[in-house]
């Protein structure tokens, strides 16, 4: 069963050509993992938002099956770094956003992801890492079946970065939560995934770790990805 | 002092603005929105002109067009999405221009002025109850709206993903924002009016604190910055929308005073002894 379907999918901001996706057609599978790879600007971050219906395609269509998705934004992206709101606040508002009755889910999310003890620190001060683990802890809120993450490794050390692979991993294989991250990190991407969607110039390509490894990092494919090993 | 009727009634707004501008203002300020309370405060000008041209009461014609202007500001948020800060200018430029239209062709029945710097002797019964119903429809719906206002503030995007109707809530919003400052210009005026919105909330924030010390907080420095405006402003005889706002300047600078003073004995305390 599908998770998320795309058929036929145009996209351009301004409604005419060039594309920045170019006739996609694209089907993700109940818990599959896929990370969505390639250059700057080949329109990884368009497609999550066409995923997560903040925009709406200019031709085709895109359907998810979710029942309840879960959104971890890029940490770096906030411009409300100071914005003052504690752990515990944040959570705890998102909870009521979702309409969950039971305050517990808030203590479990933040010890899931080994933040005990933070529940009253402002999320501004958080490192990179810290920060990355509350914004999954919050997008668990709920269980969802969809989990769609932007960069997760961006801004966040190398042992936060394992750690946080590692649950994502363990989410996906032993939870059944289908996952599609936007990566830049290469390396995540292939040890972690189940399959891997290459972009370039508005065109997609999904494939197996072994496959990408075989094409675009040592076969005739070599040098259309420039993503970060 | 108090046992003049108009300072009773005086007294009773001030009570509810210190509330209400709080509450507004903690939004606009974390949305990075704080020049809106500025342009619709020019915005409730239009409007106690136009009431006062239509001989209706000025505070409820600043309640309808400040709301009109409110909605309008977020209907040209889609079509000035690059430029937003021009959607300010040309909000402000009819509100500015519509006032002065109306105040220069003499058609006037009333005195626009008080309006502007605002005045505790022309607050009457039935501005008094219009207070008190636009302030206890703007906290409920604040009570109701609470979680939603708090994430569409901080993270737009999580909102809509966790199923927050953003659109219509910030439509909700520049309604209690127009509420707000109908409220508000009777006593402390158009001029100043912006400063009730921002100030106390600038120095709550001064705190660094989480999100609901920091909203009571506000409440709390916008309390002490009304009441001593206006209760000084009585003594000083002056105007007590430009003396409050120099007291939440005032407030401002002794909280950010008092941060450096406890940063500084900290350190001393926290230094090695050679």
């Amino acid at each position: 069963m599908f998770m998320i379907q795309a058929s036929n999918l145009f996209f351009s901001y301004t409604g005419s050509p060039p594309y920045v996706l170019n006739d996609i057609s694209l089907e993700i599978s109940d818990g599959d993992y896929v990370s969505v790879v390639g250059e700057n600007g080949c329109g990884k971050s368009t497609l999550m938002r066409l995923i997560l219906k903040f925009i709406k395609p200019t031709g085709g269509a895109i359907e998810s099956k979710a029942k309840r998705i879960g959104y971890v934004p890029q940490k770096n992206d906030f411009s409300n770094a100071n914005f003052p709101i504690t752990v515990s606040e944040m959570l705890h508002s998102y909870r009521k956003l979702l309409k969950i009755k039971d305050k517990s889910v808030v203590a479990s999310g933040i010890a899931q992801v080994g933040m005990n003890g933070f529940e009253n620190a402002l999320v501004g001060t958080l490192s990179g890492g810290q920060g990355q683990k509350i914004l999954i802890a919050r997008a668990l809120l709920g269980n969802p079946d969809l989990l769609i993450l932007d960069e997760p490794s961006t801004g966040v050390d190398m042992e936060s970065q394992k750690e946080i692979y590692g649950f994502l991993k363990k989410l996906n294989r032993e939870k059944g939560i289908t996952i599609v991250s936007v990566e830049h990190n290469l390396n995540a991407a292939i040890a972690n995934s189940t399959f891997l969607y290459h972009l370039a110039a508005g065109r997609g390509h999904l494939c197996t770790p072994e496959q990408y490894t075989k094409e675009y990092l040592h076969g005739e494919k070599k040098g259309e990805s420039n993503a970060q090993l | 002092m108090l046992s003049y009727n108009f300072m009773q009634n005086a007294l009773f707004v001030s009570v509810f603005i210190s509330i209400l501008c709080p509450c507004i203002g903690i939004f606009l300020v974390l949305r990075r929105y704080s020049m809106i309370g500025d342009t619709l405060s020019h915005a409730s000008l239009a409007g106690v002109t136009i009431g006062l041209m239509c001989g209706q009461n000025p505070v409820l014609g600043a309640f309808l067009f400040t709301s009109f202007c409110g909605a309008l500001i977020e209907f040209l948020r889609s079509y000035f999405k690059k430029y937003t800060d021009l959607i300010l200018t040309v909000v402000l430029s009819l509100s500015v221009g519509t006032a002065i239209t109306i105040i220069s062709s003499g058609k006037l029945h009333a005195n626009a002025d008080s309006f502007l710097f605002g005045s505790i002797l022309t607050v009457t019964k039935f501005d008094m109850a219009m207070v008190l119903i636009l302030s206890l429809i703007s906290v409920l719906t604040l009570i109701v709206l609470y979680h939603q206002m708090i994430y569409i503030a901080y993270d737009e995007e999580a909102a809509k993903v966790a199923g927050v109707r953003v659109r219509l809530i910030n439509y909700i919003f520049s309604i209690l924002v127009a509420s707000a400052i109908s409220i508000s210009i009777r006593i402390v005026g158009v001029l100043v009016l912006s400063s009730m919105i921002a100030l106390p909330v600038a120095t709550a924030l001064q705190l660094e604190k989480g999100f609901r010390h920091t909203f009571l907080f506000s409440i709390v420095f916008s309390f002490l910055d009304i009441m001593l405006g206006l209760f000084l402003s009585y003594y000083l005889n002056v105007a007590p929308g430009g003396f409050t706002a120099l007291v939440s300047v005032a407030m401002l600078v002794l909280v950010l005073a008092g941060k450096q003073i406890a940063k500084r004995v900290r350190s001393f305390k926290g230094s090695p002894v050679s």
